[in-house]
């Protein structure tokens, strides 16, 4: 169950134990009933977080497979914001595959190099040539999948070319 | 600072190194654990090094100028010359202005790295108050002028013993075997280069490489002199050289692919080379794949053209690329995803693939035009593929690509135009015809990738030692990069093509690479011009290497041409042409 405090600012989820209904929320407020508002939610979140999200429960699960959601964490802080992306992201695998595989970890690696190694997340706003060189690995990866199984995809991990990305950083 | 295992100018005089005077001397200095620093080292003076460069570090006397290009002392095994009696000055390092009494040597060398580690730790300012004062000092004679240095940079440290000549533990056996020290000046070096995180390794170790590439490099020269018996008694020697190192990584590594390739050479063909074994396309594929994805040489390749080959359409609606090698075609995509987000929409994007003609049965240049096409198709770009089978690239005639006039074309040759420099039919060498009716079709541009070495030289000896220097520092950054899988068959992809640098000649030896100012040359030449590749080419490159784990990467720009290397050394060039066209024959009719 989930609750929102009063002051409506955060919340709490809990699948493991169902909690009773506190007495004093009389009016019972259950953010499942307003779907709008969980969506505004989570699209403020960043990608752990709004993976952890999906482990909620089967609702939940669902909203948050929702591709404009990882749309909007994607090219939350790109600028200027790319126009005419989505069909082609969406005709290569969609937006949360495009996070999964290569913004996530582009990201952590330019910003590794970046900030030497702190590991806390950081607001950056993206410039045009890394989304671009995102959206060509993310092709290219596409493609191979294309190569190797003749047909759509199947699982969360890379295929091969991308995988130098996965892999920890010598030091 | 962190290049400093490059810049040795204290170790000039001990590190000269001639093809033809291999002076088993009793020097053993250990440098550095890279591979590639320590054949560095030992080729860095042969190929115009200029101390000047460095002005901190600069101490040495003048003599060393004069003594460039002069013989000098190798380092090498630890066998003692004979006929030199030990109390004397050292007859070569005289000839280069130095004077040390023979038995002090390894003292001193010893002294000298563990200067070299001082001053490593030492800041800056401390040494350039040394530079200041170089006159203080008599370099010539070394032992003296090493301990006042260590003395001056570092009053806590109680040398190796004191003074020349009083054999002070470190001795120096005679005879058999390399002379392991143990001693707290070799500990302490190895500590530090463990800090610097690399590979440590003994100072028996680094002994054994240099003698590896000592006995490579006579090998090779006996090779070219025709004297095969002499050749293949080296070969065991180096077998056995190949044993007592590392041959997992580093020079191991690179030396037995070297080895293999000798004596290859010397045992099936001694004079005219072997034929390769050629590997179905499948396994071309395959390693090729391989060698995509372990490093990134191909990666750099394609998406600097891609970039060049958007900027070059912009404004055109009928586009068509020409590659001439497809394999499986990985460039392309991104091609096609970039054409498909440009603004305005995408053009027609027609794509003629070349590539050798398959044996069994399966079409693969069809296979892969389909596989595009269904990605062209997702993105919403009209594509059309045409597959061209030609074993050669000189096989391929102009009217097999229909290219139309309306059309924008772009030409694509990822490492494929050095294969047209064996030599010719009577029509001249392959590479001007080819790029003739290139320039015949009036491309917008010709994207040009080629390695960036010179392994195309007449004698056997050249191109041996450049492709030694060049694939071990290849090798160097292969080993920086990858997971297991993948590097084993890119590595074998690249040992394929020492192979045929080494082994083969005439028209079996296809890799041969020339570098970028040759094919500046031939190609301003033959009629084109060149491009600018611009900054967003640029930037991508950077970008690109950001993403791989090693960090010795680095791209360079080349009045207008872009070189990735490894650790300044280019080893991959892209540069962009345009045809300039043909100036019409004015026909006089009268």
């Amino acid at each position: 169950m989930v609750h929102i405090l009063e002051n409506g600012e955060h919340f709490r989820a809990d699948n493991r134990e169902p909690e009773p209904e506190p007495e004093g929320f009389g009016s019972g407020f259950s953010i499942n009933d307003h779907l709008d508002l969980l969506i505004e939610v989570l699209k403020r979140l960043d990608g752990r977080s709004l993976g952890a999200a999906a482990c909620v429960c089967r609702q939940w699960c669902a909203i948050a497979r929702n591709d404009s959601l990882w749309e909007h964490l994607c090219f939350r802080h790109v600028s200027p914001p790319p126009v005419g992306v989505r069909p082609v992201v969406s005709a290569l695998g969609g937006y949360r595959r495009l996070y999964m595989v290569c913004v996530r970890p582009v990201l952590s690696r330019l910003k590794r190099r970046r900030l030497g190694g702190e590991s806390e997340v950081v607001r950056r706003v993206w410039n045009q040539h890394e989304v671009e060189l995102s959206l060509s690995l993310f092709c290219v990866e596409y493609y191979e999948r294309l190569l190797v199984g003749g047909g759509r995809v199947a699982g969360d991990s890379p295929s091969s070319s991308l995988k130098f990305l996965c892999m920890p950083v010598n030091v | 600072m962190e290049h400093l295992s490059y810049v040795k100018p204290l170790y000039a005089p001990f590190l000269c190194f001639t093809h033809h005077s291999f002076s088993l001397y009793s020097l053993s200095i250990s440098i550095s654990p890279h591979i590639s620093t320590s054949i560095h080292n030992i080729f860095i003076f042969s190929y115009s090094y200029s101390p000047s460069t460095h002005p901190h570090f600069y101490m040495g006397p003048t003599p060393y100028n004069s003594s460039n290009s002069s013989s000098s002392a190798c380092s090498s095994s630890t066998k003692p010359p004979p006929p030199q009696p030990p109390d004397q000055m050292d007859h070569l390092l005289a000839g280069a202005g130095y004077k040390v009494r023979s038995n002090d040597l390894t003292q001193v060398a010893e002294r000298l790295e563990h200067l070299e580690t001082v001053m490593v730790k030492s800041s800056p300012v401390d040494i350039s108050d040394i530079g200041n004062d170089a006159v203080y000092y008599n370099p010539t004679d070394l032992a003296s002028w090493v301990d006042s240095l260590l003395t001056e940079l570092n009053p806590n440290v109680s040398g190796s013993g004191s003074g020349s000549g009083s054999g002070s533990g470190s001795g120096f056996v005679s005879g058999s075997g390399p002379a392991y020290v143990s001693d707290p000046v070799m500990n302490d070096m190895n500590n530090v280069y463990g800090e610097f995180g690399q590979q440590v390794v003994t100072p028996i170790e680094e002994d054994v490489s240099i003698r590896l590439v000592h006995v490579l490099m006579t090998c090779a020269e006996a090779v070219q002199r025709g004297d095969m018996s002499l050749a293949g008694l080296l070969i065991d020697d180096l077998q056995g050289l190949l044993g007592r190192v590392n041959s997992g990584c580093g020079i191991g590594k690179v030396g037995s692919f070297f080895v293999d390739a000798l004596s290859r050479r010397v045992v099936n063909s001694p004079q005219n080379g072997v034929v390769q074994v050629d590997l179905s396309a499948y396994e071309n594929e395959i390693l090729y794949h391989h060698y995509y994805e372990a490093c990134p040489y191909l990666k750099f390749a394609h998406f600097t053209a891609n970039q060049a080959i958007l900027e070059a359409f912009d404004g055109q609606d009928c586009v068509h690329v020409i590659d001439f090698n497809l394999m499986q075609g990985l460039q392309w995509p991104a091609l096609i995803q970039a054409l498909a987000l440009r603004p305005g929409g995408p053009p027609l994007l027609r794509l003629t693939g070349i590539g050798p003609p398959s044996l069994d049965g399966r079409d693969s240049l069809r296979e892969i035009g389909l596989k595009l096409a269904e990605l062209a198709r997702s993105v919403n770009v009209r594509f059309a593929f045409r597959g061209v089978a030609a074993s050669r690239l000189d096989d391929v005639k102009p009217w097999m690509l229909q290219v139309s006039p309306k059309e924008a074309v772009a030409v694509n040759s990822i490492m494929q135009l050095h294969k047209l420099l064996g030599p010719g039919g009577p029509r001249g060498p392959p590479v001007d015809l080819v790029l003739d009716w290139i320039r015949d079709l009036n491309p917008r541009i010709l994207m040009v990738v080629e390695q960036e070495s010179n392994h195309n030289q007449p004698e056997f000896l050249d191109r041996f030692t450049e492709s030694l220097y060049y694939y071990s520092t290849m090798f160097d950054s292969l080993d920086a990069c990858t997971a297991q899988p993948e590097k084993t068959l890119a590595e074998l992809y690249i040992q394929r093509e020492i192979c045929n640098v080494v082994c083969c000649e005439g028209s079996a030896r296809v890799e041969r690479h020339e570098p970028l100012v040759r094919w500046r040359e031939r190609l301003t030449g033959a009629g084109f011009a060149p491009l600018h590749l611009g900054s967003n080419a640029f930037k991508q490159a950077r970008m690109l290497l950001t993403l791989f784990s090693a960090e010795g990467y680095s791209v360079e720009e080349n009045e207008g041409c872009l070189t990735l290397g490894w650790h300044s050394r280019p080893l991959i060039a892209a540069s962009a042409w345009q045809a300039i066209p043909k100036p019409s024959v004015v026909t006089t009719g009268r």
